[in-house]
């Protein structure tokens, strides 16, 4: 609770190894989540234990294995990257050669090798997200925590941003849960999500499971796409629907011959009907459709509030996302 | 007439360089090769491809690695080799330039290998020396917290500045000038100056030092983000502060405390003086040590609870020498106006001089009783650690 305010609300939760996002709008509770499993907030009710260690009581212990990369800047401009680094390392627990020597290896992992002697202040926005990432990773923790990644990286940046982080999961065999508003580098790395909105847990799991919640089969009609929609409306089929592009949830196997035998009623040829395969943003928009939300893109989670209106969002283009 | 167009490979079919000498990306050697190489394969790897066919060649760079890098390994010895020969100098050999790899040819800059770590971490103690080490260190080893050029050269004239009367003291014994020696002999007079003089101690060179100390100290930590990097790994809020408040008070003690005891020390040395001088004057010095104690413990407090209510370190450095100075302006002028010394009460440094000549048992120049300093010093400093405390529970790992 922060005051009156309260952050984290009914939350029970379990995060298995390996990786997982922490999703939500700004003032879901994300930041207020990983304070929690740093143990740096006394919880008001509840218990929990990160790395088999009690976050009410061993916030020492797990701090000293988590490594976390914060989303702003964290760095002393004025300090070159290695000694930036291995002081990290110090603050974890290192001695001063281990710190040194760990810190050259973690600088050369993150793609800073010949660049460690440099000072902070004259790196680029890339060069300092790594150094933060070596800086979490230099007593090779457990479990990594990344706030925003790739947050203000270029393509070239964020695509080796996620490149180091997929391998610290698949080579270094370690955990991350990762904070981000950006889909794709969600799905590039991560194969679970949680997501919190206004305190409270609103999804996890898989994310090929929680796809799954809502199978949709995507239909091309032509000729009458209005007495198509009329008629999926009437067999209670509610399909979301833009132009001649329609998608309507996939009830059972059954839910093809209806879409087809309603189109024969309504005499529209249908040009193409296929499951459709949702991206994380489309799961992201049904859950907050289904909140009432009517976001148009996970952009919009970086509105404190969200929107009022509850209209469905069109679809920027046929096929594309609703 | 379809059968007359011709095809894609017959229009190529008379041309030589394409049937007979395909495009190789292999280094084509000086002269064809004559004989098989005279060496054991495993040397090979480290030098240049003498004799060797290029298949061969391209497998041996493929397998080598050096710090987790494949290809392209040139060492000296292949390079001396390939220059002056290692064999009996007929064989034809090839001079080897820093060769690109397969790999990196195919767009790789370098090979990413996530290395675990199984070391032991220390105890709490270790990362607090760290923390103490990183601030202290700063001020005359790199790598550590990087203090400004000002700040160091601050310190640094302070620190000469402070054992002026040592270096006095020296002067009379080495000219033999009793009067000098005299002047700057131990004395509860001289020992009290060199802490809590005012004119030249505590106007001009300790409220300065602090200031520049301080500036930074935690406001810099709440700028940059730095308290992230503390507070997201095992170091605990009491701990930073503890070590924090540690480093600035180390520091302003090797000004203040250092060159107390190497002032009187140095006064025994060089006045050849025997146990029953350090009978006489070892109170006077413990009583000015303590009072010079309490100088750096107050002005520290103050400075840091200054620095951990700011974000910039412009500020606490002004407020601090503000406020010493300051309150000791208003005091003196209350005081001219109302003759009363209680007045002095608000300004920490006449708080802190009126318990330094309790202490070393000087006549006061204060009419309050010195217990009314005392108390005050010690509200002040509750004052400063409480608000230095809630400040620095206030400093957040994630977003400010």
């Amino acid at each position: 609770m922060y005051g009156p305010h309260v952050a984290l609300d009914e939350m029970s939760l379990k995060i298995n190894s390996g990786a997982t996002a922490l999703l939500g709008p700004n003032g879901a509770g994300k930041s207020t989540m990983i304070k929690t499993l740093l143990g740096l907030i006394q919880l008001t009710s509840g218990d929990g234990e990160v790395l088999g260690y009690n976050i009410r009581t061993e916030g020492d212990s797990i701090r000293q294995r988590i490594g976390y990369m914060p989303e702003y800047d964290c760095l002393t401009p004025e300090m070159n990257a290695i000694h930036q680094v291995k002081y990290c390392g110090e603050l974890t627990g290192m001695n001063t050669k281990v710190a040194m020597q760990r810190a050259h290896e973690v600088l050369e992992y993150v793609g800073l090798r010949d660049q460690r002697y440099r000072e902070i202040s004259s790196f680029s926005t890339g060069m300092m997200q790594a150094t933060k990432l070596a800086c979490a990773i230099i007593h090779d923790p457990e479990l990594l925590i990344c706030d925003e990644p790739t947050n203000g990286l270029d393509t070239k940046a964020r695509g080796f941003m996620l490149d180091t982080l997929f391998q610290v999961v698949k080579q270094g065999n370690r955990s991350i849960l990762m904070c981000s508003h950006l889909m794709d580098d969600v799905e590039k790395i991560c194969d679970r999500i949680v997501m919190i909105h206004k305190g409270k847990l609103i999804a996890q799991g898989k994310i090929e499971d929680l796809k799954a919640i809502d199978r949709e089969i995507e239909i091309w009609v032509w000729g009458g796409a209005s007495r198509m929609e009329e008629a999926l409306n009437d067999a209670g089929l509610t399909p979301r629907r833009t132009g001649r592009v329609m998608r309507v949830v996939r009830q059972d196997e059954s839910t093809y011959d209806l879409v087809l035998e309603l189109a024969a009623k309504a005499k529209v040829q249908i040009r193409r009907m296929e499951d459709y395969e949702p991206s994380l943003e489309d799961l992201f928009l049904v859950i907050m459709d289904r909140l009432g939300y009517g976001v148009k893109s996970s952009s919009d989670l970086l509105q404190s509030q969200p929107p009022t209106t509850s209209v469905a969002p069109a679809p920027s283009r046929p096929g594309g996302n609703f | 007439m379809v059968d007359e167009i011709p095809g894609v490979d017959d229009l190529f079919a008379d041309d030589d360089l394409a049937s007979s000498q395909p495009i190789s990306v292999e280094p084509a050697p000086i002269t064809e090769p004559v004989q098989e190489p005279q060496v054991e394969v495993h040397e090979i790897e480290s030098q240049a491809p003498v004799e060797s066919p290029p298949q061969s060649l391209v497998a041996r760079q493929a397998d080598a690695e050096f710090l987790g890098e494949k290809g392209g390994v040139v060492t000296g010895r292949g390079r001396m080799e390939a220059a002056f020969g290692t064999g009996d100098g007929d064989e034809i050999a090839t001079a080897q330039v820093a060769q690109v790899s397969s790999e990196v040819a195919a767009g790789t800059i370098f090979h990413q290998v996530y290395r675990p770590w199984r070391g032991k971490l220390n105890s709490r103690w270790v990362r607090n020396w760290s923390i103490l080490r990183y601030h202290i260190y700063g001020l005359f080893s790199k790598g550590h917290k990087p203090w400004p050029m000002m700040t160091k050269l601050v310190v640094f004239g302070v620190l000469i500045l402070s054992i002026g009367d040592l270096l006095m003291l020296t002067v009379g014994a080495a000219t033999g000038v009793e009067a000098i020696e005299r002047l700057a002999g131990i004395s509860r007079g001289n020992l009290y100056g060199h802490v809590l003089s005012f004119w030249f101690r505590n106007a001009c060179t300790y409220p300065i030092v602090t200031a520049l100390i301080i500036g930074g100290m935690i406001s810099e930590d709440r700028r940059n983000g730095t308290s992230a990097l503390y507070f997201s790994r095992p170091v605990n809020r009491r701990d930073y502060a503890a070590m924090k408040f540690l480093s600035v008070a180390i520091i302003l003690s090797v000004v203040v405390l250092f060159t107390l005891s190497a002032y009187y020390l140095g006064a025994i040395l060089v006045g050849g003086e025997g146990w029953s001088y350090v009978m006489d004057t070892g109170l006077l010095f413990l009583g000015a040590f303590l009072a010079g104690a309490l100088l750096v413990f107050t002005y520290t407090s103050i400075g840091l609870a200054l620095s951990s209510v700011s974000s910039g370190k412009f500020f606490p450095a002004v407020a601090f020498i503000g406020l010493i100075l300051g309150t000791k302006m208003v005091a003196f002028l209350i005081w001219a106006l109302f003759d009363s010394s209680a007045i002095y009460l608000i300004s920490p440094y006449d708080n802190l001089a009126h318990v330094g000549q309790w202490m070393l048992g000087l006549n006061h120049t204060y009419e309050h009783p010195a217990s009314w300093s005392l108390v005050m010093l010690i509200t002040m400093n509750a004052i400063s650690l409480y608000i230095l405390s809630a400040r620095v529970s206030s400093l957040e790992v994630t977003r400010e």
